[in-house]
C-alpha cells in the first residue's frame, strides 16, 4: 500500500467516523439521559415521552427546513410560522368547531407564508434571510395582535383539550414523525428534487448553467417547510391546546442548531442530509434535559447554556474536521 | 466633472432629504413637531449612533460573508463587565461615564477578539460560531447578573451628563466615523479587507494574511458593540442581564435596513458615509413612531420597518428593470 | 461500526433498566415542591424564590426546586410532567401561560397543584375546584389589580393633581390592563364614554393600549405611552415635556424610568415591588406611591399545598378549593415603605413559621387560613 492509498483509507476511516459521529453523539446522549434519569431514581419511562414531546415538532419543523438549508439559504421566520399557522387555527376551530378546517387553515397558513416567501425572493431577487427576517417581524406582530385581542384576559387563545387530547398520543405522534420524515427521505433521496437541490447549494452557477432552475426548486424547498411548519403548529397545539405570543418562539433559532447538531453544514450543497434535522433536533432536546438534571439554580440557567454551547461548537468542530480548507470558510 | 460631482452629492443626499421631507411633513401635518424640544435631540443623536455603529459593526463580517449573531450579546457583556468594574472602583461618582466607554470599548475589543479567535481556531462557517458565541456571551452575562437588571452599577450623574448632551453621543459619531474610514479606506488592513471581501482565495494566494485581518475585524466588531452598549446605558440607565436562548440577536435585525440604504448611498460618496445618513433616516423614523406611538402600536411599527426593508430590496434589486420600465421607449 | 454502535446501545439500556429497578425503592419523606416559573429575574419573583428556598426550607422538611424560565405553555405542561417523573409531591405555579393545561397535567399525574400570587379566571375555577389534587389559590384577582389600579388613581386624586401621565407597562398583558382600567376610574376618568370596569378592560383589550382621546374627566392624562423599545424614552421626554403634575404607572416604571423622573423632579406611582432600590427612590427620589406585593406574601398557599400533601387539605364549606384573593400592600412615605421593607426581611418575614404553623396540620378550618391571609 503506497502513501496515496494510505491517505485515502485514513480519509474513508474519518469520513465514516465523521457521518456516524451524530448518531454516535445522539445514543451517547440518549445513554447518558437514562443513566442520569435511573441513577437519580426518577421514572425513566415518562422523561423518555417527555423528552420525546420536546423534540418531535423541533424535528418535524427542521426535517422540512432542510429543504431550504441544502440550497444554501436559511429561513429564521419558521418559529414565527408555526406561530402564525397555530394563532389561525385556534380562531378558525374557535369560529367553526370543526377539527378538519381547522387542520385545512394550519396547513394553508403554513405553506402559504412560506410560499410568499419563497415567491417574494425568487420574483424579486431579494436575498432569502432578508425576507425571511421581514416575515419574521410581520407574522410574529400579526399574531400577538390576534392572540391579545382575541385572549383578553386569559392572555392566550385556546381550543377545548378535549378536541386534540386523543392525539396527544406517543404513537400518534411516532406515525406522523415517521410518515413525513419518510415523505422528505424519499423526495430528498430518491427523486431529482433532492440532487439538483443539493447541486444548487453546492455550485448554483453550474447547477444553473446545467438548466436547473433556481426558482422552481426554491419553491419546492419551502413547500416541504411549510409542511413541516404546518405539522409543528398542529402538534403543538396537541400538546397544549392553546397558543400564546409566546409559543413557539425558540425554534427559529433551535432549527439552526439542530441540523449544524446534526452533521449538516449550513452552507447547504452535496453535504446535506435529511436526516441530520432528526438526529440533530433530538440530539439538542437531550442535551438540554441533561444539562437541567446536572445543573439547578438560578445562575445555574446561564451556566447550562453555556456548556450545551461548548458542546454544540465541539459536535460542530468534529463533524467538520474532514472539510478544513487552507482559507476560512464562510 | 461638474455633471458628476451634482450627480453624486444628489445621490448622497437624495434618500435623507426626502425621508426628512415625508416625515416632518407628517408631523407638521398633524400639528407636532418630530423633534420637539433639546432631549429629545439628544436621544436623536443617541440613538442615530447607535443605527449607525451597529450598522458598520454588522457589515463588516457580512461584507466578507461571515454572519455574526453575537453583536447583541457582545454589547451586552461588554456593558455588564464594564459597569460593574467602574462601579466597583469609582462607585458612581464622577468620571464614572468616560471610564465605563473607555472600559466597554477594550472589553468589547476582547470579547470580539476571543470570539473571531474561536472562529479562527475551530474554522468552522462563521455563522455556526456566532451561534455558540451568542449562547456563551448571554450565559456569561445572565451568570454575573444573576439576570436580574442592572441598574446601581449603571446610574450615576456623569451618565446622565452624557445623555443629556447631544454633542457628546455626536463627538463618538464622529471619531467613530473618522476611524472606521482611516482603518477600511486608507490602511493597509483596509486594503486586505477589501482584497479578502472580493476574492478570498485569490487574495490568500497573493500573500495577504486572513487570519490577522479576521481577527482585527472581530475585534473591531466587538469595540463597535461595546460603544452601541454604553449608548444603550447611557440611554435606558439600566442592562438587562436576563437575555438567554437568543434573546439578544434582535438588534442585529435593525440593523439591515440601514445597511442597505448606507450601502445604496455609498455608491455615490462613501459607504460609511452611508451609514451614518440611513441611521439618521431611521432615527428620524424612530422620532416619528414616537410622535405617533398612541396611532401606530409597536406590532404597526415593526410591520411598517419589515414593509420598508422589503420595499427598500425589492427596488435596490430591480432597479435596472424599473428604469427600463419607467424610461420612454425609443422607436 | 453498526456492532459497536448495536453493542453501545445494548449497554446504555440494560444499565438504565437495572438502575430503574433500583430506584423504585427510592423513597424519601422529604415534602419535593417543584416551583413553576416564567421570570427568574424580576425582583419580586427572586423575592419569592429566597423566601422559599432560604426560609421555608430551611424551617420546614421541604425542598423547593426551580424551572428554567417558562417560555410557552408547552414548557409549563413538560415542566409539570419532569416534576412527576422525579417523583414530586406538588406544584405551586407562578407561570400562568396556560394554567388550564398545567392544572389537567398536575391532576393526571397526581401532583397537588396551587396557583401562586395570582389568580384563575372564574369559569377556570369551577371547572377545577372539586379536584382533590388542585389546592386553589391565594393572591390578587384580576378584581384586585383593578381595585390596585383604582386605589392609585384616587391617592393622586386626593393630592389635587390636574393632570398626570399614565404608563401602561406591558398592555395587553391582562394584569396591566385590569391596573390601567382601575387607575383611569379611580383618577374619575371615563374611557371611551365607559365608567364601569368590564366595560373599560374590554376597550382596552380591543385597542391594545389606552387610547388618550377616549379618556375625559377632570384629571387630564396630557401623555400615555406603554412597552419598552426604541421609542421609549422619546416618548417619555414628550410625556416629561408636558409638565405633569404625576407620572402615574401601572408597572415597571421605577425599574425604566426612575432616573429620567427623580432627575426631572415629577412625583410618580408604580404597582411594584418593596425592594432597596425604591426605598432609595422614596426617600431620595420622587417616588411618592408604591404598591407591591411582600415576598412571604406566598406563605399561606405553601402552607395550604404542605397541608394537601400530607393528607390534611383545606377545603371551603362545600370542599372545594381554596380561593383567597390577597391584596397588595402601599406605601406613600418612606417610613411605611421601611416598615414593610424591612418587616418581611431574611430571618423574620411576615408569614414566619410562628405565623404559618397556625394552618399546618390537622383540621385546619378553611376560615382560618381565610383570617391569616386577611391579617396580614
Amino acid at each position: 500500500m503506497d502513501k496515496n492509498d494510505k491517505l485515502a483509507v485514513s480519509y474513508r476511516r474519518r469520513q465514516t467516523l465523521i457521518t456516524v459521529l451524530p448518531f454516535l453523539a445522539l445514543a451517547g446522549l440518549f445513554g447518558a439521559l437514562c443513566a442520569i434519569v435511573t441513577a437519580k431514581g426518577y421514572r425513566l419511562d415518562m422523561y423518555l415521552k417527555i423528552v420525546f414531546n420536546e423534540g418531535v415538532v423541533l424535528a418535524i419543523v427542521a426535517t422540512g427546513a432542510v429543504f431550504i438549508y441544502t440550497l444554501g439559504s436559511f429561513d429564521i421566520s419558521l418559529g414565527a410560522s408555526t406561530l402564525f399557522s397555530a394563532t389561525l387555527g385556534v380562531l378558525t376551530y374557535n369560529a367553526t368547531e370543526s377539527l378538519p378546517l381547522m387542520l385545512l387553515v394550519i396547513f394553508a397558513v403554513a405553506v402559504g407564508c412560506s410560499l410568499f416567501s419563497s415567491v417574494l425572493a425568487s420574483v424579486f431577487h431579494i436575498p432569502v434571510f432578508v425576507t425571511t427576517v421581514a416575515m419574521m417581524s410581520v407574522l410574529s406582530a400579526v399574531a400577538a395582535q390576534l392572540i391579545t385581542t382575541y385572549g383578553g384576559a386569559l392572555g392566550g387563545i385556546s381550543i377545548p383539550s378535549e378536541v386534540v387530547k386523543p392525539l396527544d398520543k406517543p404513537l400518534f405522534k411516532i406515525i406522523v414523525l415517521v410518515v413525513f420524515s419518510a415523505l422528505c427521505i424519499f423526495v430528498f433521496n430518491y427523486t431529482k428534487i433532492g440532487r439538483r437541490q443539493k447541486f444548487l447549494g453546492g455550485n448554483p452557477v453550474c447547477a444553473q448553467l446545467t438548466g436547473i432552475s433556481l426558482n422552481k426548486y426554491a419553491i419546492i424547498a419551502f413547500v416541504m417547510a411549510g409542511l413541516g411548519v404546518g405539522i409543528g403548529a398542529f402538534l403543538t397545539l396537541v400538546y397544549t391546546p392553546s397558543v400564546t405570543t409566546t409559543t413557539a418562539g425558540s425554534i427559529g433559532m433551535n432549527i439552526i442548531v439542530a441540523i449544524v447538531f446534526g452533521g449538516m453544514p449550513i452552507s447547504g450543497g452535496a453535504r446535506s442530509r435529511i436526516y441530520a434535522a432528526l438526529v440533530g433536533g433530538f440530539s439538542y432536546i437531550l442535551l438540554n434535559n441533561i444539562l437541567m438534571l446536572l445543573v439547578d439554580s438560578n445562575a445555574g440557567y446561564g451556566i447550562s447554556q453555556i456548556i450545551s454551547a461548548v458542546f454544540f461548537l465541539v459536535v460542530v468542530f468534529v463533524t467538520g474536521i474532514n472539510y478544513r480548507t487552507q482559507i476560512l470558510p464562510r | 466633472m461638474k455633471n458628476n460631482v451634482g450627480k453624486k452629492l444628489i445621490g448622497t443626499l437624495a434618500i435623507p432629504v426626502i425621508v426628512a421631507a415625508v416625515l416632518w411633513g407628517l408631523c407638521a401635518a398633524n400639528g407636532r413637531s418630530m423633534i420637539a424640544n433639546r432631549t429629545s435631540f439628544n436621544y436623536f443623536v443617541i440613538y442615530t449612533a447607535i443605527v449607525m455603529i451597529t450598522t458598520m459593526a454588522l457589515s463588516i463580517n457580512l461584507n466578507s460573508g461571515r454572519f455574526d449573531f453575537s453583536l447583541g450579546a457582545m454589547a451586552v457583556l461588554a456593558s455588564v463587565l464594564s459597569s460593574k468594574i467602574t462601579y466597583s472602583i469609582l462607585g458612581g461618582g464622577a468620571g464614572s461615564a468616560p471610564l465605563m466607554l473607555a472600559l466597554n470599548v477594550v472589553v468589547g475589543a476582547l470579547i470580539g477578539l476571543a470570539s473571531g479567535g474561536l472562529y479562527v481556531l475551530l474554522r468552522i462557517p462563521p455563522i455556526i460560531t456566532s451561534l455558540g458565541v451568542t449562547l456563551i456571551y448571554e450565559g456569561v452575562s445572565f451568570t454575573i447578573t444573576g439576570g436580574k437588571y442592572v441598574m446601581t452599577e449603571v446610574r450615576s450623574a456623569s451618565l446622565s451628563a452624557f445623555a443629556g448632551n447631544w454633542y457628546w453621543p455626536l463627538s463618538i459619531i464622529v471619531v467613530v466615523l473618522a476611524v472606521i474610514v482611516i482603518l477600511f479606506d486608507h490602511t493597509k488592513f483596509g486594503y486586505d479587507y477589501k482584497a479578502l471581501q472580493n476574492g478570498q482565495k485569490v487574495a490568500v494566494n497573493t500573500g495577504i494574511r486572513e487570519v490577522p485581518n479576521a481577527l482585527a475585524c472581530y475585534a473591531i466588531c466587538g469595540a463597535l458593540m461595546g460603544i452601541v452598549g454604553f449608548l444603550n446605558m447611557s440611554r435606558s440607565s439600566n442592562i438587562n442581564g436576563g437575555s438567554l436562548s437568543f434573546g439578544s440577536i434582535g438588534i442585529m435585525f435593525t440593523a439591515f435596513l440601514p445597511m442597505f440604504i448606507g450601502g445604496y448611498i455609498g455608491r455615490f460618496s462613501n459607504e460609511k458615509l452611508g451609514f451614518l445618513l440611513a441611521a439618521v433616516c431611521m432615527s428620524m423614523l424612530n422620532s416619528t413612531f414616537a410622535v405617533f406611538s398612541n396611532q401606530i402600536s409597536a406590532s404597526a411599527q415593526s410591520i411598517i420597518n419589515a414593509v420598508l426593508l422589503v420595499v427598500f430590496l425589492i427596488y435596490l434589486n430591480n432597479e435596472g428593470l424599473l428604469r427600463k420600465l419607467l424610461s420612454p421607449r425609443k422607436n | 461500526m453498526k456492532k459497536s454502535l448495536s453493542k453501545l446501545f445494548a449497554l446504555v439500556l440494560a444499565v438504565a433498566m437495572v438502575a430503574s429497578l433500583g430506584a423504585m425503592a427510592y423513597a424519601d419523606d422529604t415534602v419535593k415542591i417543584g416551583v413553576l416559573v416564567s421570570d427568574v429575574s424580576g425582583e419580586e419573583a427572586l423575592g419569592f424564590r429566597a423566601y422559599y428556598e432560604d426560609y421555608i426550607a430551611a424551617n420546614y422538611d421541604v425542598t423547593f426546586t426551580y424551572t428554567d424560565q417558562l417560555e410557552d405553555a408547552a414548557a409549563e405542561k413538560s415542566a409539570i410532567e419532569k416534576f412527576a417523573a422525579q417523583g414530586y409531591d406538588a406544584i405551586l405555579s407562578l407561570s400562568s401561560s396556560d394554567r388550564v393545561t398545567q392544572i389537567e397535567t398536575a391532576i393526571e399525574n397526581e401532583l397537588y397543584y396551587a396557583v401562586v400570587s395570582g389568580m384563575l379566571e372564574d369559569e377556570q375555577f369551577e371547572q377545577f375546584k372539586t379536584s382533590e389534587y388542585f389546592v386553589g389559590q391565594i393572591g390578587p384577582s384580576m378584581d384586585t389589580e383593578y381595585e390596585a389600579g383604582v386605589a392609585m388613581g384616587e391617592y393622586y386624586a386626593g393630592q389635587g393633581v390636574k393632570n398626570v401621565a399614565i404608563y401602561g407597562a406591558f398592555i395587553p398583558n391582562p394584569m396591566h390592563v385590569y391596573r390601567a382600567a382601575g387607575l383611569l376610574a379611580g383618577l374619575g376618568c371615563t374611557y371611551g364614554g365607559a365608567a364601569e370596569k368590564d366595560a373599560i378592560v374590554g376597550q382596552i383589550f380591543g385597542d391594545q393600549g389606552v387610547d388618550p382621546s377616549k379618556i375625559e374627566g377632570d384629571i387630564q392624562v396630557v401623555a400615555y405611552l406603554q412597552g419598552f423599545g426604541d421609542t421609549t424614552f422619546d416618548e417619555l421626554n414628550g410625556a416629561i415635556s408636558q409638565g405633569p403634575d404625576a407620572f402615574l404607572s401601572v408597572g415597571m416604571a421605577t425599574t425604566f424610568f426612575a432616573d429620567a423622573l427623580n432627575g426631572a423632579q415629577i412625583p410618580y406611582g408604580d404597582i411594584d415591588s418593596f425592594t432597596s432600590g425604591n426605598a432609595a427612590n422614596m426617600s431620595d427620589g420622587t417616588l411618592t406611591y408604591i404598591a407591591g406585593k411582600y415576598s412571604s406574601s406566598v406563605g399561606p398557599i405553601f402552607a395550604a399545598t404542605l397541608d394537601a400533601v400530607n393528607g390534611n387539605p383545606i377545603r371551603d364549606a362545600e370542599g372545594n378549593a381554596i380561593s383567597i384573593s390577597q391584596s397588595y400592600l402601599v406605601a406613600t412615605d418612606s417610613e411605611t415603605f421601611d416598615t414593610i421593607f424591612n418587616g418581611d426581611k431574611g430571618d423574620s418575614p411576615i408569614f414566619s413559621k410562628d405565623v404559618l404553623d397556625a394552618v399546618i396540620g390537622e383540621g385546619i378550618a378553611y376560615d382560618d387560613l381565610v383570617a391569616l391571609v386577611e391579617s396580614n
